[in-house]
């Protein structure tokens, strides 16, 4: 039975009431001017926003991807990127138990880790990967889209292109220029669980230059749903204690800022961005198991500076980016692993069993690449890169030390064990890398596009990986292509240095690998439909897995094992049915198992369909819908449990226009109906016995002014 | 947390502020009203007298936001205009554009972008309702000593032609305007110039040796007029066929698909007779890709539908090209030359798929967008 809904759920609810019947009367009072002109010249909205923003290039390599503008994101209704990429077909947002990050699964590929390293998250083209865990790191919680211009999704292997993680997809955030942002917005927003945000927002000229700034203050106290059983429960159960805040409320609260200022002159653009996540919570534990405090704080200070003219001379285009990124991840007053009074066949730990992992990266990338066209029917496109990722500092303070078989064993007051055994020791890795690929038109309509990459590792040695893409004009209203690749995902540091007898690091690791092959389909039905089909079929090799060591030796090592199979399909479609009225959606469907079991890979949605209609109506209103039905989740190797309940979501969103003193107004509720949303606990489910609660039904009401 | 929202509130307001007082943007607004009766009067004087004393900080305009559409309701709001400092008004010019939604309230923001850029001033800029009182208006501007008028849209210069005759009208947005209203005013059409179009043509396909057209007399007459003369000018012969209703349109065009040959080239003039989206675009997409014919348009939004490029409005630079217009006849008092001209700031789009079809080779031209997008 659904809970009922809180004293605070029901003023959200009035609030909201009040807020929609005002934009009500509003909407009524607006005038309602008729520019048939405007029309006729700038053609609908999504065409008016390409055109007044800004001059695009012409790279582009063949894939199948998927475009979400800044337009489509108002017409969702979302105000994280989780919510946004929940809409890209084969990609479903999942949650690791700890600090309930996101993890993006996709076309079943990345499951059952508590990292998301199959997956390259880049922000203007430049990657974010920190290098301890091999993954976007923890902050990118709650990562604002008022300043995304557009996102790019791109499903498929593409390290042909953007080298190592590039694997099951790659994510590119692109962010507003001072052409698509011009003038200045303020934003203030305010929702369930304390979720609060303002931001300002400027684009304009300062000497000449092109200026874009954003500045987000946020945070959310994050929801409260309840893990009935956690790990420290099963500990209690097996040695006689009651240490255990289970069952509790989950700690999925953060605080959030982050700053950007870009500036362009002529072909140089320059960037320099600050994001700070603190009292990020522990979401389940990073122990699986509930505690009090033990807040994070991660920072990530990025520069890059790039220029490029894509027509210097004739025939060339010329281009070069220099890229630097720090990233600290501290845990000011420790990391509680298991809460007070927890008691193990190692020892007793009055205080809680203490850690505190903090580690310090910086990042400096170099690359250029030059295009050339002199050669009739080719379009070729040569790059080169160095990367030096520096794990340049780490300390580990705990009240514990880990015996050969992993166990803890307690050591008295927390102290600084950085010398003694950390929990990874500083590491470095550099790496070179070129690639080269052309563009050749065949013949009429035909276009064949080969690509090859080839990364040199100071660490694991080199990998090369090509890249082929043949594309058929077959009507005026009819793509085909078809595309084979290869990718890679390096091992992390974690991975390969990780100090812990249960998880050890292992040097000697290779790479994963994946090769996929892909077919798809662009069926322009009617100038106003439009439809979309890709299949695809991807074998996994080298899977780096945690495997027990020979006996009887204790302990586990991370090892190159075992692969993973799959295939699946995505179909799109996109209607304008009226001038102001679009549905778009789609349906993926994926299954994926283990090559030697041939099981399930379990954790990620077999079945994914999404629905949304955009209605605007008034001088500029918007009233949108999304359903999104997540479906056939089993479960992980060696998990008896039942699968994972599917679920559907509803949300709506009612959007103003900008009154004449530039005020708008929005409010949205998702998950109108309240339906219970889970993602899996990690297999076997001794850990966390339950899946991971998601938001129940939740508001936000927000109010913008441009001035 | 309530604390938190409290100093994320005062770091939005203190920096809205700080943008308020230190950016080129309008900071004052004062609010016009007709039939309002007294207690309304009387609640906008006391609200607008505190935006006064507030410089538009956000917080103050949020009580006036609330009764702005309290009063909408009533129906008692006509007018308001945004300006700032002295300058408001100093220049002597004032916009009019009709008081519309996105997306076109940003077209016409970048068109006043262009027009202050060249006046290097604020200008007045009255957003026009649909039941706004010209009488009311032109007091407004006597008051603020305009003496020309920048009319935006069909509804701006439906408004600006109602004004005082000795106000100097310029006008642009808008597509055609009738013969009246062209032979007083300088109007700027959102027509890109036929001969800007068949250069761009020639330029990628120069075996074009026939440009057709199918129009309606009774709205682009005036368009084919100009390109005749530009067809001469690029060595082309123009095929205009007239058609009166869609039914005529759709049989013009079979029959120009059934006898076009190599150098033929068709164009989409921006007409709602010949031009739709339902019948004709799907025809002429399919015919011209089986044929190998240049289909080319004067609506960007059909690049991204498979028309092979277009030309649409450089907002900006049209703004400062109206500018010019208006500043020339307060510096000189020489008035504008009268009569539709077509639009000649633009930009470029093109449908690559559709280029890479036809055998063009996109390297050697300049675009400003590329669709569609991948």
């Amino acid at each position: 039975m659904p809970p009922k809904p809180s004293a605070r759920a029901r003023l959200a609810l009035k609030a909201l009431a009040l807020a929609l019947s005002g934009l009500a009367c509003t909407a009524a009072a607006q005038s309602n001017i008729s520019e048939d002109d405007l029309a006729l010249a700038y053609g609908d909205k999504t065409t008016i926003s390409i055109a007044t923003g800004h001059a695009q290039t012409l790279n582009r390599a063949p894939a199948v991807a998927t475009v979400i503008t800044a337009e489509d994101i108002a017409a969702m209704g979302a105000t994280d990127l989780d919510e946004v990429l929940e809409t890209v077909p084969g990609l479903h947002v999942s949650r690791s138990s700890v600090r309930y990050a996101a993890t993006y699964l996709i076309r079943g590929i990345g499951g059952g880790t508590q990292t998301n390293s199959q997956v390259l998250l880049l922000q203007n083209g430049v990657p974010t990967t920190t290098m301890f865990g091999g993954d976007k790191g923890s902050a990118w919680r709650g990562t604002a889209v008022e300043n995304i211009a557009r996102i790019e999704v791109i499903r498929g292997p593409g390290s042909a292109l953007y080298g190592a993680d590039a694997y099951a997809g790659v994510i590119n955030i692109v962010t507003k220029t001072a052409n698509a942002a011009p003038g200045t917005e303020l934003g203030l927003r305010a929702g369930s669980f304390g979720a609060r945000d303002a931001w300002v927002q400027h684009g304009g000229k300062a000497g000449g230059a092109d200026i874009a700034a954003f500045l987000r203050v946020g945070g959310t106290d994050g929801l409260r749903e309840t893990i009935a059983a956690d790990a420290q429960t099963r500990n209690d159960r097996l040695f006689g204690t009651r240490a255990s805040f289970a069952p509790g409320p989950v700690n999925a609260g953060y605080d959030a800022i982050d700053g950007s200022l870009t500036a362009s002159y002529g072909n140089w653009r320059a960037n320099g961005a600050y994001k700070l996540r603190d009292r990020l919570g522990t979401g389940a534990g990073v122990s699986s198991a509930l505690v009090a405090g033990s807040l994070g704080r991660a920072e990530v200070f990025t520069g890059d500076l790039g220029w490029s003219d894509l027509n210097f001379g004739e025939n060339w285009g010329l281009g070069f980016n220099l890229s630097h990124l720090q990233y600290n991840f501290t845990y000011p007053e420790n990391l509680m692993l298991l809460p007070p009074g927890t008691r193990l066949a190692s020892g007793s730990f009055p205080d809680g069993l203490i850690g505190g992992p903090n580690q310090w990266e910086r990042q400096t990338r170099l690359s250029a690449f030059a295009n050339y066209a002199g050669f009739a029917g080719h379009a070729l496109r040569f790059g080169l890169g160095h990367d030096d990722l520096d794990l340049y500092r780490t300390r580990t303070m705990k009240n514990y030390f880990l015996n050969a078989a992993g166990a803890p064993v307690p050591t008295g007051p927390v102290i600084d064990y950085s010398d003694i055994q950390p929990f990874i020791r500083p590491q470095r890795r550099k790496i070179d890398y070129l690639y080269a690929q052309d563009e050749w038109s065949l013949a009429r309509d035909w276009t064949l596009t080969a690509g090859l990459r080839h990364d040199s590792y100071s660490d694991f040695g080199g990998t090369t990986n090509p890249r082929l893409a043949l594309v058929w004009e077959a009507a005026h209203d009819l793509t085909a292509k078809l595309l084979y690749g290869t990718a890679f995902r390096a091992p992390s540091f974690n991975e390969q240095y990780g100090i812990n007898p249960v998880s050890n690091g292992n040097p000697g690791l290779k790479p994963e690998t994946v090769r996929t092959l892909e077919a798809a389909l662009a069926w322009r039905l009617r100038p106003e439909a439009h439809v979309s089909l890709s299949v695809f079929r991807y074998a996994m090799q080298n899977l780096i897995r945690i495997v027990a060591n020979p006996a009887p030796a204790p302990g586990a090592t991370f090892q190159n094992t075992g692969g993973q199979n799959g295939y699946g399909t995505e179909l799109e479609g996109t209607w304008d049915v009226a001038r102001n009225l679009r549905l778009s959606g789609h349906y993926a469907y994926q299954h994926s198992a283990d090559e030697t079991t041939g099981r399930d890979a379990g954790y990620t949605p077999r079945h994914h369909l999404y629905a949304r209609a955009d209605w605007r109506f008034g001088d500029g209103w918007l009233l949108g819908g999304q359903a999104n039905r997540v479906a056939g989740r089993q479960r992980g190797p060696g998990d008896a449990r039942a699968p994972v309940p599917d679920y559907t979501t509803v949300d709506v969103i009612l959007r103003s226009p900008a009154s004449r003193k530039g005020w708008s107004v929005a409010a949205s509720v998702r998950n109108l109906f309240d339906a219970t949303v889970l993602e899996p606990s990690l297999a076997p489910g001794l850990l966390l016995p339950d899946d991971l609660p998601m938001a129940p039904r939740t508001f936000w009401l927000q109010l913008g002014h441009r001035l | 947390m309530t604390y938190k929202l409290f100093v994320a509130c005062l770091v939005w307001g203190a920096t809205a502020l700080a943008l308020a007082h230190t950016g080129p943007v309008p900071h004052r607004v004062a609010t016009t009203f007709a039939h309002v009766d007294a207690w309304s009067t009387a609640a906008v004087a006391g609200i607008v007298q505190s935006i006064e004393n507030d410089e538009g900080s956000p917080p103050a305009q949020w009580p006036i936001f609330l009764v702005e559409n309290a009063l909408s309701v009533r129906g008692a709001v006509r007018l308001a205009y945004v300006g700032g400092d002295g300058a408001l008004g100093a220049s002597g010019i004032a916009v009019l554009f009709p008081d519309i939604g996105e997306p076109y309230r940003a077209v016409f923001n970048k068109i006043i972008e262009g027009i202050e850029d060249k006046t290097k001033a604020r200008v007045a800029s009255f957003p026009v309702g649909i039941d706004a009182d010209p009488a009311e208006i032109g007091a407004e501007l006597r008051k603020q000593d305009i003496r020309v008028v920048i009319a935006l849209g069909k509804h701006g210069l439906k408004a600006a032609v109602s004004l005082d005759p000795k106000i100097e009208v310029v006008a642009g947005a808008v597509l055609a305007v009738g013969e009246a209203e062209a032979k007083n005013n300088t109007v700027v059409s959102l027509a890109p110039d036929p001969t800007l179009l068949f250069a761009r043509l020639k330029a990628m396909q120069p075996e074009t040796r026939r440009v057709t057209v199918v129009y309606d007399p009774a709205q682009s007459d005036w368009l084919i007029r100009l390109a005749r003369a530009a067809a001469k000018t690029h060595g082309v012969e123009l095929n205009a066929l007239a058609a009166g209703d869609l039914k005529a349109a759709l049989r013009q065009y079979r029959d120009f698909f059934a006898g076009c040959g190599k150098n033929d080239a068709l164009w989409l003039p921006q007409d709602s007779t010949t031009v739709e989206d339902s019948a004709v675009l799907p025809l002429v997409l399919k015919e011209s890709w089986d044929r190998g014919i240049p289909l080319f348009s004067s609506s960007v939004a059909h690049v991204r539908r498979g028309v092979l490029f277009s030309l649409y409005p450089n907002n900006v630079e049209l703004g400062r090209l109206l500018a010019h217009s208006a500043l020339g006849y307060l510096g000189n008092g020489s008035r504008p030359a009268k009569g539709m001209l077509p639009l000649r700031d633009v930009m470029a789009a093109v449908n690559t798929r559709t280029a890479s079809h036809l055998g063009i080779n996109l390297r050697q031209q300049s675009f400003d967008l590329f669709l569609p997008e991948p």
